[in-house]
């Protein structure tokens, strides 16, 4: 109908107008993939051809001063007999099984505190967001401060309760723990927004429904608001397990206050593959073990996407 | 004849024209990072002093040193300022070198030499060096910077381990300079006495690094360990190294020290010290123009390091070199800034050193005839104490390959902070030193 108009049509026009000869379908799929082209192109040369590149960099020796040398698999063999390797994805583990759950639980917890609209609750969502605002590095330092041996405030407190003081950053039992402690501090504040944006898009007639059927806060919330949220559950999912193994808070916090110690016990992998490249001139292995972590977070967004079906979520 | 209006227009210049214009003025001109001519006649020397630097006087010494070189040369040279951090384990210098612009002057310590030697960046200066100032400086302080008895990095700087006390927190516990420390058991039996609620009686440095390691080796070698064997073994399983690294341990286990320095680190001595955080600190000698600058008013005395049972008194002498990038853009002006600057006494290196070691920072000299030049400065107040006691122990700071590093540091850490069995970390560090060792190919480990 569109395509072409004639005098037959009431002969109000008089020239033939020639539209384009793509269908519909074709026209979407074309202003589709328009509008992704600038994202997708930005994608393919800063991410897409970096990594192309890092994966190769893993068959390499490669010394930082310009030379190259082949070495097929040795940097993946020398991968998997090297214990510190090992040992930083342990630390890597632990902190993502602890951190994705906390920030999740915060996140949420904290969104619903907030989600009413109020004057206290405005004030209370921009200072939860407020670290967010902040340099990691400046994080980094206040809370060194705050965490020192016997004179810390955090030593101070307990000493008025009896307690003995504690290396919340130099004893290895503590340290991980204190990491993401101020990690969770630090991200709470923007998977509360997420979370704030996910319940706001949850209809209110849903919940006076509810109310009317006689349900209480506690059945609303799980009959309701979390199956609701659920393609927001899994976004943040996703991007705080992606944070949690290569986030920005994973280096800064360690390089400025523990530099992976004491013992090893916070060298996070994305911390250890630091010191390879940049203190070692291991470029080679660097990006040979970059490569690995790569795969297993592809691996886990795969089953993220498998288990809640891409977080799909219809009304119906 | 007139011209049209057409050709009117066509005689001004287009925008474009205008734009190319501009932006061919600006890549021939504005930048020089583009002009190969402007690069081969400028030099840039990066280090973490200047200009903008944290300390006036060593800002002061920089910005000086550059001045009387421009003054007199043709090809000039450029400071550039990289933050403390970023220059030592940052990523600054690893990927300018990566992506071949490394900077044609820069400063390394022994701990980093390897790494650039092998990389094959570090300029031969022996030939823009005379043989009468070759031999100035100290044997032990040049060695760990040559490879072939060829010089590759000229010292400006020694800087010696020693320990550091507060005169108010010994008055306090009613010890006085006779109770002043000379073995490892009195120096943990001292550190318990000075230990309060809020002050711990010695600190030694427990942040894992390349520092760390510096300032750890002493502690080894006084017992009569090593970490290597004139055959290229690893030494490190010895009962030298288990008793260094039990010592560390003891006094972490006792709570005589602690786990997490305070400020920059087991170096920054106003912070723990001067803040009255430790009473005793394991620190070096530049501890004394730290606390001139930093806490004016503060007591505190200098000892030498204690010994263990049946051991000898070492120390170490770390300390920055000027180095030239033999793939900059000018290598033979950069080699000859670094012999001029350094390696000259008729161009007024002996001046400079003893400037730098007495007035912008407080060192021992890598020379002989500035410890000579500078000798009223040098055999006055706490540097008197460096000069008779301290340096005549120092042994030069080591130069391995990160593996070997690596390894050392992981024992430390493992025994200071997480309770490992001094024997079975020592063995297990041995174990991945020989395994590296048996295979590394670069110049020979000192």
């Amino acid at each position: 109908m569109q395509d072409r108009l004639t005098e037959a049509d009431g002969g109000a026009r008089v020239r033939t107008l020639r539209g384009p000869r793509l269908s519909n379908d074709a026209r979407e799929r074309l202003a589709g993939y328009l509008f992704v082209a600038p994202d997708a192109i930005g994608l393919l040369i800063f991410v897409g051809g970096p990594m192309v590149l890092s994966l190769s960099l893993g068959f390499f020796s490669v010394s930082g001063f310009g030379e190259y040398a082949f070495v097929g698999l040795d940097n993946y063999r020398r991968m998997i007999a090297d214990p510190l390797f090992w040992r930083s994805l342990q630390v890597t583990v632990l902190y993502v099984v602890a951190l994705v759950p906390l920030l999740y639980v915060t996140g949420l917890g904290l969104a619903l505190m907030v989600q009413a609209n109020s004057r206290f609750n405005t004030v209370a969502r921009s200072l939860l967001f407020m670290p967010q605002t902040v340099s990691l590095v400046v994080v980094a330092l206040v809370w060194q401060v705050l965490l020192v041996d016997k004179i810390g405030v955090f030593n101070q407190i307990g000493a008025v309760f009896g307690l003995g003081s504690i290396s919340w950053l130099g004893d290895p039992r503590f340290a991980l723990f204190t990491v993401i402690v101020i990690s969770v501090w630090f991200l709470m504040g923007y998977y509360m927004l997420i979370f704030l944006g996910g319940l706001q898009d949850i209809p209110a007639e849903y919940y006076e429904a509810a109310r009317i059927d006689g349900a209480g806060p506690v059945q609303s919330f799980f009959e309701i608001t979390l199956p609701l949220l659920q393609p927001t559950s899994f976004f943040v999912l996703l991007v705080s397990t992606v944070t949690a193994v290569c986030g920005s808070q994973t280096f800064d916090l360690i390089y400025i206050m523990t530099k992976g110690g004491p013992a090893n016990s916070t060298s996070l992998a994305v911390f250890y593959i630091y010191q390879q490249a940049f203190l070692f001139n291991e470029y080679g292995y660097c990006a040979a073990m970059a490569s690995v972590l790569v795969v297993v977070l592809m691996a886990i967004t795969v089953l993220l996407f498998m288990l809640t079906r891409g977080g799909r979520f219809t009304y119906g | 004849m007139k011209d049209s209006p057409k050709r009117s227009a066509r005689m001004l210049p287009s925008r474009r024209t205008v734009l190319a214009g501009g932006v061919a003025a600006t890549a021939i001109s504005g930048f020089p990072f583009v002009s190969r001519g402007y690069a081969a006649q400028t030099l840039k020397f990066w280090q973490f002093y200047a200009p903008g630097g944290g300390v006036a006087s060593q800002d002061k010494w920089y910005e000086d040193v550059i001045k009387a070189w421009n003054d007199s040369h043709d090809v000039k040279v450029e400071l550039v300022y990289v933050p403390n951090n970023a220059y030592m384990d940052g990523t600054k210098l690893p990927t300018a070198f990566a992506s071949g612009s490394g900077p044609d002057l820069f400063i390394i310590s022994p701990g980093d030499f390897l790494r650039y030697y092998n990389g094959g960046v570090l300029l031969d200066l022996t030939p823009f060096i005379e043989k009468s100032a070759q031999d100035d400086f100290f044997p032990n302080v040049i060695a760990s910077r040559k490879v072939n008895g060829k010089i590759y990095a000229l010292p400006y700087e020694v800087e010696p381990m020693a320990m550091y006390y507060s005169v108010d927190a010994f008055n306090e516990a009613g010890l006085t300079d006779k109770d002043i420390p000379s073995t490892w058991e009195d120096l943990l039996s001292v550190a318990k006495k000075l230990t309060t609620p809020k002050r711990y009686g010695v600190l030694f440095e427990t942040n894992p690094g390349y520092y760390q390691n510096f300032t750890w080796y002493p502690f080894l070698w006084e017992g009569g360990g090593d970490f290597q064997t004139a055959e290229g073994k690893s030494a490190f399983n010895s009962p030298a190294a288990v008793q260094a690294l039990k010592f560390w341990q003891d006094a972490v286990n006792m709570g005589v020290a602690p786990r997490k320095p305070l400020g920059g680190g087991g170096w920054d001595v106003v912070p723990n010290l001067a803040s009255g955080y430790c009473a005793i600190m394991n620190t070096g000698i530049w501890a004394i123009a730290n606390l001139r600058e930093g806490a004016p008013k503060f007591k505190y005395g200098v000892f030498k390091l204690p010994t263990p049972p049946g051991g000898k008194y070492l120390t170490i002498g770390g300390g920055w070199a000027f180095v030239a990038n033999a793939r900059g853009s000018n290598p033979k002006a950069a080699g000859e800034f670094c012999a001029w600057a350094l390696g000259s006494p008729k161009d007024g290196s002996t001046t400079r050193i003893v400037d730098w070691c007495t007035k912008a920072k407080s060192d021992m000299p890598p020379t002989k005839s500035a410890l000579e030049a500078g000798k009223a400065a040098f055999e006055s107040g706490f540097l008197k104490t460096f000069t008779d006691e301290i340096y005549p122990g120092a042994r030069g700071e080591p130069r391995m390959p990160p593996p070997v590093y690596k390894a050392i540091s992981d024992a430390i850490q493992a025994c200071q902070l997480n309770g490992q069995d001094p024997a079975q970390a020592a063995k297990t560090a041995s174990d991945q030193i020989d395994a590296f060792l048996s295979t590394y190919k670069g110049a020979p480990i000192l």
